[in-house]
């Protein structure tokens, strides 16, 4: 077994734990809040304990965690239309993420640890601007449709 | 000793590349950029000890110790924001992928377009049909003159006029999604019972 495979297995199993549990429902069957859709250098994505390298076109899940390297940069784009890049050495958490229009359900938090963003808001902080949240340790920074960039210098 | 001379080489070199004592290095830093559209957006900064509104693009506050507030908005070089920031705004993706929205202005008090907002309708249903979207916001938004009551349903009166607009003109009601907010979201902050024509409007947003 190669080590893509031994990952595979585990995360299919889960998979089909969770479908027999019901804990997918059919209607938003897709877990994906977001996507890469540009990348420079080295970026992973970390995901129930599993760490993916990161590639144009990966899908985002909510609790992902994105990291940067040293010399890396990533650039994602949310469901909501929320544009979200970071520079070198960067990490950050989206604790949540909830965009369902036909429910009216709106929610964006972003956590950020350490390095440079830059955020370009979408849809939820236009419908709800009350629901989108980026934080820093520091700090939380509530947002009114618009660009902000941010340098956290971490611990 | 040779050993140390190289820990002194590598640590100058070290401050050479991070600005090593340089204040800034130290704080955490949050700049307001000017958006695409520049639509009145604007940062709250808070911190245990207080909080910050940022609306002017290019300005910057610093957050050194959360018990204390944020530092009040300065104006930050461009220079200085490309110098911290200009690998993590190379990232942002092509905006040619965002969402478009149009904003659609009434007359005082009622839910009827101004005539310029009328000769805008065209576009937005090319713009609609173009994208084949499926998934189109329609927002509806008051003046700060009246109650709030009186704004909620005026706003919803406003958004439901352009979304039988739209029907009427061959778009699936499916792919609307309407919400309505009266006096709460104005576009231009205004006091109370201020006439701003520009804040009565429905938004439009397509995917």
């Amino acid at each position: 077994m190669n080590y893509k495979e031994r990952l595979i297995l585990p995360l299919a199993v889960t998979f089909l734990l969770l479908s027999i549990g019901g804990e997918v429902s059919p209607a938003d069957a897709s877990p994906s809040i977001g996507i890469v859709k540009k990348l420079s250098g080295m970026a992973t994505v970390v995901r129930q304990g599993h760490t993916i390298s990161a590639t144009i076109g990966l899908e985002i899940w909510e609790n992902d965690t994105i990291r940067t390297g040293r010399d890396g940069s990533i650039g994602i784009v949310f469901n909501d239309d929320t544009f979200l890049s970071l520079g070198p050495g960067s990490i950050l958490v989206i604790d949540e993420f909830v965009f369902a229009p036909k429910q009216g359900k709106f929610s964006i938090v972003i956590r950020m640890l350490k390095g440079t963003a830059a955020y370009l808001s979408g849809l939820i902080s236009r419908l709800a601007p009350e629901s989108a949240q980026f934080k820093t340790p520091t700090a939380s920074i509530g947002i009114r449709g618009t660009k902000f960039v941010t340098k956290v210098k971490g611990e | 000793m040779e050993r140390w001379r190289d820990v002194l080489v590598v640590w100058i070199f070290f401050c050479l590349l991070t600005g090593c004592g340089a204040h800034r290095a130290n704080r955490d830093l949050i700049v307001l950029l000017p958006d695409r559209d520049d639509k009145g957006g604007a940062i709250t900064v808070t911190t245990k000890g207080g909080s910050q509104i940022i609306d002017k693009p290019g300005y910057a506050t610093e957050v050194e110790d959360p018990n204390k507030p944020p530092t009040a908005p300065k104006p930050l070089e461009e220079k200085e924001i490309k110098h911290v920031f200009g690998l993590a705004l190379a990232a942002q993706p092509d905006p040619a992928g965002r969402f478009i929205s149009f904003i659609l202005y009434f007359e005082h008090d009622t839910a009827k377009l101004t005539q310029e907002s009328k000769n805008l309708l065209p576009e937005v249903l090319k713009t609609i049909k173009n994208r084949k979207s499926n998934e189109i916001y329609v927002v509806g938004h008051t003046d700060l003159v009246g109650t709030e009551a009186y704004n909620i349903e005026l706003s919803s009166r406003r958004a439901r006029h352009v979304r039988d607009l739209l029907v009427s003109s061959g778009i699936k009601s499916s792919s609307l999604f309407v919400s309505y907010y009266g006096k709460a979201r104005p576009l231009v902050p205004t006091n109370d019972e201020v006439p701003e024509p520009r804040n009565r409007r429905v938004e439009i947003i397509v995917r």
